[in-house]
This record gives structure tokens, sequence and C-alpha cells, in this order.
């Protein structure tokens, strides 16, 4: 108690030093006065009288002294001191400091941005659900490594048969075709089962959610809930929205309930409007039978740990139920086991993409902040230098070595807080940029980021840790300088230092390495766009259609595909044209289903599996995918023909050990197809993607009520077809919306957003690293010419043209610097080798990185030494 | 040597407090010419060493300080005892009988009274 308050007292008398001296010198003189006055009452003479007074007293410094010690603490005195002395210090080197500051806060402003979205990933990957780090995710797992879903039924089997988890929630993103018809508006939402909103904790703004009950009776609770923001955007955040009718594919939903503010649903990033009962699902996709099909894996699972259950039990419940699952139905599950993961290590999806991206670029940014740590040190350094007799003198009056490395210490760490302060003011603003920047996609987009304390502890400790690192060199460097030596060499010029050279090649090293990681990542976007897809996305209009909850069967989706080819076929503009259920490169990629083929006899467990696309004849022409054998489908309308496949080549030489195809037979649980034809392989999933083995059917065979209409122009210009297209199909049918219309290139575009955040990011974080290596360079060299200007003035004074000199300076720093680049070249090499590119080295990358490189640094050389050269030697003879 | 001014300044406290205790509110100077009457030897020459004891004592809340007149009416600073003060001034002084007393006992005892 004595003691804390004691230290409080001290604490905040360091605060208030000059009225406490004002106070100390006013009793101490109070004190000599009455002790005089004594001794003169006592007969000294006052001169005496005085003297020995003082003389009694004592020596008053050394009192004040001990006075001192005892009223404020010390160590904090010495730091403020410190910090007035670092803020004058920084003030005389305002330009300097400013670069510092401003690189260290870019620095640690992306790091910032970065870490705060990866937090939210880990700790609120569910926006708007609390503890939604709690939840795990029910991935089924199958054994050829794909994370394939889970279907409707095995969902209700792991409901019960994981005990170990409480509340399994199962939802599935699904696309709805919203209002009224001919103003129909596309969006995204949720099929999700009865306790999807209880689990998660959720009280709705206004009205209720779904009922578990309303879930268990199949398809007859017409029921939706809505977001907050479509709440406000459609209904004005009016209450009589609940109960009101809402047109979602062509049936009346009624609204029950508005999720809270912020809820987004639980796929992240993305953003959901709609929620309805998965039970629906036969209603609202017209009529299909996900619901009883186990083969069909479109759910994803979520739960939570029951109170005392571990995420061990729970996996091995899995483990136990899906084994047993893979007994009962092998059709379906025959090979599919099943993992327990946190929510971040989801393997698939938007999450997937998000979370590697973000980690990838997480530990890039770090690399860059330390190489500003290293530009900084150097700077500090070679600053530091020129105050070596400033350090000395004050080490021969008495500094310890400890107060000199703490006034350096101070020095960059104020420079490094206030980095991280403005770093820390980057941050907020670029995350409320984002947050706010209009997400243009196939699907809508809501990233949620913010900064909250955590995010700001991150940014002052990662200031911290920039400034012990760029600290250490010049604290040690001064800390280790003998007074005497300092003093005597009687000029200000700084002496010779390795650390700063060993800086400049580390931070050249550090720069090539992420220079080529920059470029190498760059570039295989680039070779996203540029790489042939093995088809030709180039003068191709995508559009779809969705006669879901018409009255139709087979037949009419047949014969309206038919129809609609032909008219569009009809079109002066239209080179070729095609259906198809699918479309290559899309964001959730295409299915892949189970078949067996004729002549394959499969001898380890499980099932032959192949990406499954159902397309009208004429779709080879339009993707522009040649037919290595055999012949494209029979016409939609031939009656006559049995129902045809094509597979590919990888199919060929995976099922078939390239033996013939043509005629064998295909079954899968539509029936038995005869393949007719070989098509050429392409890309399906992700360019770069290892060759996939797809069967294609043809919609002759299986109708479907959705449809991508794939279109080919004559004239290259895709995008004037879309008002045609549209009068044909209102010409069709005047209800049924197009929509989703765009370019085939859009569509890749779209889908590779996700991909491109790092992408972009690595264009600017190139150059940002290319000038901090520049910078430190030139700080380096131009340091090292002042310190020799002598040298150099009698040099030019022998006769030695200024051409020479600057060839020698650039020689001597480019040596070191041609070192450092080496060692980054040669790791970012064995790098590249052994986990990017698996042994294909990009030559261009790795010329032509080295090259910029060393161009730059050549540039920073001759800058200040070109300044050197133009001395006049008289005046560097003066100059000390 | 450190503990040397440690062990006199626990005393000087003491010594201190006490003088707070019989004469009342006194200033510096007070304080340092009654120590010095009743001790002789020990504050003779260095009377300045009360200051920071003066201070601790303050800052541990055992004693008051304010400004205030002297007796030939010039401004001085007086220290009180505070209430706190008072209550570790009763400990300290049985702490201090205690030790004297322990000490006292060791000094007096002959070899004989030990074996």
């Amino acid at each position: 108690m004595k003691s804390t308050r004691r230290f409080f007292h001290r604490l905040f008398h360091s605060a208030t030093r000059r009225a406490e001296e004002e106070r100390l010198r006013e009793e101490i003189a109070e004190h000599l006065a009455l002790q005089t006055e004594e001794n003169l009452r006592a007969g000294l003479p006052p001169v005496e009288a005085r003297r020995q007074a003082m003389l009694k007293f004592g020596s008053v410094e050394a009192m004040k002294q001990d006075y001192r010690a005892e009223r404020g603490l010390v160590f904090i005195e010495n730091l403020l001191g410190d910090l007035r002395n670092a803020g004058r210090s920084i003030g005389r080197m305002p330009r300097l400091a400013a670069v510092i500051i401003l690189s260290l806060a870019i620095g640690i402003g992306v790091n910032t941005a970065i870490f705060s979205w990866i937090q939210l990933m880990l700790f609120e990957p569910m926006p708007g659900v609390s503890g939604a780090s709690n939840f795990l995710l029910v991935e089924p797992h199958s054994e050829t490594g794909g994370y394939p879903g889970a279907s409707w039924l095995e969902y209700r089997d792991l409901q019960t048969q994981v005990p170990a988890l409480r509340n399994i929630v199962a939802f599935q993103m699904v696309p709805f075709n919203v209002g009224e018809r001919g103003k129909t508006e596309r969006t995204f939402g949720q099929l999700v089962s009865g306790n999807y909103f209880s689990a998660l904790g959720l009280k709705p703004a206004i009205g209720r959610f779904i009922r578990p009950d309303e879930v268990e009776r199949s398809g007859t609770e017409l029921v939706i809930v809505i977001s907050y923001d479509y709440w406000q955007r459609r209904f004005g955040g009016a209450p009589g929205a609940v109960g009101q009718k809402v047109r979602v594919n062509e049936r009346d939903l009624v609204i029950i309930g508005v999720a809270p503010e912020g809820f987004q649903g639980t796929t992240t990033p993305l953003k959901f409007e709609l929620w309805a009962p998965a039970t629906l699902m036969p209603v609202l996709l017209g009529g299909v039978r996900d619901l009883d099909d186990r083969s069909t894996r479109t759910f994803s699972l979520i739960g939570m740990l029951r109170q005392g259950a571990t995420r061990e039990e729970a996996q091995a419940e899995l483990t136990t139920t899906m084994a047993q699952l893979a007994r009962n139905y092998p059709e379906a599950s025959a090979g599919i086991g099943g993992e327990i993961l946190s929510f971040w290590e989801s393997p698939r999806g938007p999450q997937r993409l998000m979370m590697s991206g973000l980690a990838i670029l997480q530990g890039v940014m770090l690399l860059l902040l330390l190489a500003v740590c290293g530009n900084t040190a150097n700077l500090m350094l070679a600053r530091g230098s020129t105050r070596q007799r400033e350090m000395a003198v004050r080490m021969a009056l008495g500094a310890g070595r400890w107060r000199i490395a703490s006034l350096v210490l101070s020095e960059n760490m104020l420079l490094a807080v206030l980095g991280a302060g403005l770093g820390a003011a980057f941050a907020v603003w670029g995350t409320t940029a984002l947050r706010l920047a209009p997400m243009i996609g196939a699907f809508p987009i809501l990233f949620q980021t913010r900064v909250d304390e955590f995010t700001l502890a991150f940014a002052i400790l990662l200031g911290i840790a920039c400034g012990l690192i760029f600290s250490a060199a010049p604290a040690v460097h001064l800390a280790k300088l003998d007074p005497q030596e300092g003093l005597r060499s009687g000029s200000n010029t700084p002496p010779r230092s390795r650390a700063r050279k060993v800086l400049m090649g580390a931070e050249v090293g550090l720069a090539m390495v992420v220079l080529i990681a920059a470029a190498l990542f760059l570039q295989s976007f680039r070779t996203a766009h540029q790489t042939d897809p093995r088809f030709h996305p180039d003068g191709v209009l995508l559009a779809a259609y969705d006669l879901s909850g018409r009255n139709r069967d087979d037949a009419s989706e047949r014969e309206f595909a038919a129809r609609l080819l032909e008219r569009l076929r009809s079109l002066p503009d239209v080179e070729a044209a095609a259906i198809a259920t699918n479309v290559p490169l899309d964001l959730h990629g295409i299915p892949a289903r189970s078949f067996t083929v004729q002549g394959r006899v499969r001898t380890e467990p499980g099932q032959d599996r192949a990406i499954f696309n159902t397309v009208t004849p004429g779709y080879f022409k339009v993707m522009t995918i040649p037919l290595l054998e055999g012949d494209d489908f029979a016409e939609m309308r031939d009656k006559a023909a049995p129902a045809q496949a094509i597979v590919n080549e990888e199919f060929v030489r995976r099922y078939l050990d390239g033996a013939d195809a043509i005629g064998r037979s295909i079954q899968t649980r539509a029936g038995s197809f005869a393949i007719v034809g070989v098509a050429r392989n392409s890309v399906y999933d992700a360019f770069g993607e290892p060759a996939q083995p797809a069967v294609y059917f043809s919609y002759r065979d299986i109708p479907a009520s959705q449809g991508e209409i794939h279109l080919r122009t004559r004239s290259g210009l895709e995008t004037t077809l879309a008002s045609e297209a549209r009068a044909v199909l209102r010409d069709l049918d005047p209800m049924l919306p197009l929509y989703d219309v765009r370019t085939f290139s859009q569509h890749i575009e779209r889908n590779l957003f996700l991909r491109r955040i790092p992408a972009r990011m690595f264009v600017v974080l190139g150059p940002l690293l290319l000038g901090l290596a520049a910078m430190g360079i030139y700080a380096v060299v131009s340091y090292a010419v002042v310190r020799r200007t002598r040298e150099i003035g009698v040099r030019l004074a022998f006769g030695a043209t200024s051409g020479r000199v600057v060839l020698q300076i650039i020689r001597e720093n480019l040596g070191v610097i041609t070192r450092g680049a080496a060692i980054g070249w040669v790791l970012a090499f064995v790098i590249s080798i052994h986990a990017i590119t698996k042994g294909v080295v990009n030559l261009p990358v790795f010329i032509g990185v080295p090259a910029l490189l060393l161009g730059v640094a050549t540039l920073a050389c001759w800058i200040p030494a070109r300044r050197a050269s133009r001395i006049d030697p008289m005046v560097a003879l003066r100059y000390e | 040597m450190k503990q040397k001014t440690d062990v006199l300044q626990g005393t000087l406290a003491l010594m201190v407090l006490k003088t707070l205790d019989v004469l009342g509110p006194q200033h510096g100077y007070g304080i340092a010419r009654r120590i010095e009457q009743i001790s002789g030897d020990l504050l003779a020459v260095n009377q300045g060493t009360l200051y920071p004891v003066l201070l601790r004592l303050e800052q541990e809340g055992a004693i008051a300080s304010a400004w205030g007149a002297s007796e030939n009416n010039r401004r001085a600073r007086f220290y009180r005892l505070t209430r706190e003060g008072r209550k570790q001034l009763r400990v300290e002084t049985q702490d201090w009988e205690q030790t004297a007393a322990i000490i006292g006992r060791f000094f007096e005892a002959k070899a004989e009274d030990l074996s």
C-alpha cells in the first residue's frame, strides 16, 4: 500500500519537476537563513555565521541529488528526457524523419489491414453471429482428396449420429429470381435447415424465423426470411413487411421475419438476402430431387461442440458414421469419409480462396515491412555515424553505454511509434474504403473489415518490433564507441561501417525475393488470362434462362431449347449457338459425378468420377473444342438415336487406357449412354489445372429447366447480341427473364475476382519495394561519399577525371549489392522450383527482375557519386 | 556504504516522526534543531540529509506539509504528523524497542548464560 502510494507520488512528481525544484530551493534558503540568524545570535560575525550554516547543512548539490532520487523515478525522468531529446533530434531532420515515418506507416498500415481481415476470418467468420468461431465445419471428404459437400439425407443422418456436436446446421447457396413476372431481379439466398437461426443464436429484427417443423414437412410451408438490408431497401423498414408475399422463382412466399442487422449468411464473404426452408428446394428449383438423392452433395454443414465434448470425439463419431453410411449406401457414399474442420480451414468455396490469399499477402507484407526496417536501420546508422562526436562528448561527461543506447533507442522508438500510429490510421482508412467499395461480380460480396483494439495492438506491436529491429544496429554501434577515439579523430567524418553495407546487401536480396515473387504471381495471374483455356472465350456471349416453376416436362423443356436454338441461330450475327447446364471456369466449379463405363473394372473401392456437363448439339462448335473422334450429338428433335455421350481425351486415357471409346456405353443414375465422340481436353475449373476427365451429355436425352445460352458472334462484338437474344426469348415466352447476361470474358473475369485481389496488391507492392531498396542504397552511398570527400578531392587534384571517380564509387557499392542480389536470386530460384512452378523456370522473370533491380541500384549509386565527383578539389581539401 | 545511509535514513525517519509527535507542526529547520539537540552529534554535520527523508515520509503519507509563517515571519514549509504517521510511529516505536531490547540482552549475555 505504502509503496504503491509512493510510486504514484513519484510518477506524478516526475512530471511536475520544475515546481518541486522551486519548493526545495526555497526550503533550503529558509533553513540557511534560520541557521544563520541562530549563529548571529551566538555571536558570530555575519560572514562566518553564513559559512557555518552552510557547513552544517552539508553539500547542497549532493543533497539535491538524493532529494531528486527520492522524489521522482529516475528511470522515467530519463525516459522523458530521452523522448524530449528524440523529439528535438527528429525535428532537426524533418525530411529524413518524414521518409522513415511514411515508409513505416505504409508497411504497418498494410499489415494491419490484412491482419484485421484475417482476424475477422478467424474470430468472427460469420458477421452478425456472436461466437461464430466456435462453429466447426463438418465436411465430407472423398478419398480422392476432394470435399464434395453433404447431401440432405446425409445431413439428417449426421444430425442424430454425431452426438458430440449439437445443432448441426445445413445450408446451401441458391440463385433466386425475385419479383413479379417480367421484372424479376436475380439475387442469392440460402436454403437452410430448420435449426439454422436458432443454432446461430440469432434474434429476428422483426417477425420470427423458420421453425423446425416448417422444414420437417416437405415443401408445404411457403415461408421466407429476408435480410435486414433487403427489408430496408424494399420495404423501407416498415413492420408491415412481415406477412407480405414475395414472388420467388415463380412462387409466392410469405415473409415471416427479418434477419438481424449485419447478418449476411454463413458463407463469408458472400452476402445473402433471403433464407428459405431447405425442403422448399423441389418447389423453388423446379422439382429437383436433391432432397432424396444421396449422391447430390450440395449442402454445407456446420455445428458446435456439445458442452464437454472434444473435437477428437466429434471426429471419431463422424468417421464411424460416415463409414457406416458408406456401407449402407455404397453407390453414393463409398470412399467418402468426413472431417471436422475449423471455420477458417474451409477446404472449398470463397472462404478458402479468401483465407489462402490473405495468408500469402500477410507473409509478403511482413517481408516488405522487414525491408522497410532494414532501410530505416541503414538510414539511422548513416545518420548515427555523423553523431559520433556528440556521443563521444556525452560519454566523456559520464553517460553510461546503456544511456547512449537508450538515447538512440528512444529516438528510433519515437519514429516507430509515430509510424505505427499513422499506419493504423492508414489501416482504418483502407479497410473502410474496402468495405464501401462496390463489389462488381456475379456474387454479392461484402467484406467485413474492422479495426478494433486487437488490430491496433497489432499495429503498435509491429511498430515496437520494427523500432527494436532498426535500433539494434545503430545502438550497438554507438555504444561500442570509444569516447577518446571519437573525440580525437577531431572531425565529423563517419568511419567506415561494415554494418551498413551488410544491411544494404540484405535489403537488396530481400527486394529481389519479393520482386521475383511479385512478378511470378503477376505472371501466373496474367497467364490465367493468356493461357489457352483450350476453348475460345472471345466473341462468346453467355446468358441464362430458367423455366423452374413452370408446368413442364422433359418434352416441353426439350422443345423449348430446340426452338430457342433455332431462333437464335437464325439471327444474322450469330455464328453458332448452344445451351449448356454448366459454364467452365465458374467460381463454384462444375459438378463431378460417378458413373461406370463398359470395359472397365475398378480395382480399388469407391467410384469413377468425371465432370458432367449437359449440352446441346453445336456446343463444341461454339466453344471451338475440336472433336478428335466421332461426331457431335444428334439433333434435338431426333427421336431415333439412342442416348448419347461424348467424353474427353483424359477420360479415355484414365478410364479406358487409351482404347477405342466410340460405341462403349456409360452408366449413370440417369441411364445408359453410348459414347459417340471424343473431345479434346479443355479447362473446366481453373486455369492451369491438371487435365480432368469429363463427360458431356445431350440436352436431347437429359433436358433441363435451366440453361446457359452460349452464342458465338460473327462480328466479334458479342455485346451487341444481348438485346437481340432478349427479344428472341421474350418472343418465345414473354414472362421469362434472360438473366446474368455477360460475355465469356466477363464471366472468367468475375470468377477470378478473388484471385485478383492479391495480384493487384503485388502490382503496388513491387514498385514500392524497388523504391525502398533504391532509397536505402542512395542513403548508404551518399553518406559514404560524404565521408570520403577529402579522398575524392585528392584524387581529383591529382588528375583523376570525374568519370573515373563516379565509376569507382559505383563499382565498390555495386559489389555489395550484387552479392545481396545474387543470394536473393538463388533463394527465390530454389523456392520457385520447389514450391511454385515445380521445375519450370520462368526465365523472363528470373532475368528481367535482376536486370531491373541492378539498373535501379546503379542509378541510386550514380546520383550521389556524380554529385561527389563534381566537387571542387580545393573545396574538398579544405573540407575539414 | 549504501546500507549505512539506509540505516541512518530509517532512524532519521523515526526521529522526525517522534519530533513532530512531541512538538507538533514544525519547519525543516525546527526539526533539524530538535534532533540535533537531542541526538547531539548525529546530525551536526549534514542537516541537508533531512530533506530527502521528509520528502519520502510525505510521499508515504506519514506527514503532510503546508506553507506557513515562521517565528520571524518568513515563508516556511511546515510539516505535521498525519493520522497514518501516528500509527506508523506507534508501530515503529514498538519495533524499535523490541529490537533494542533484544540487542541489549545480547550485549548483557555472558558466556556461561549460553552454555
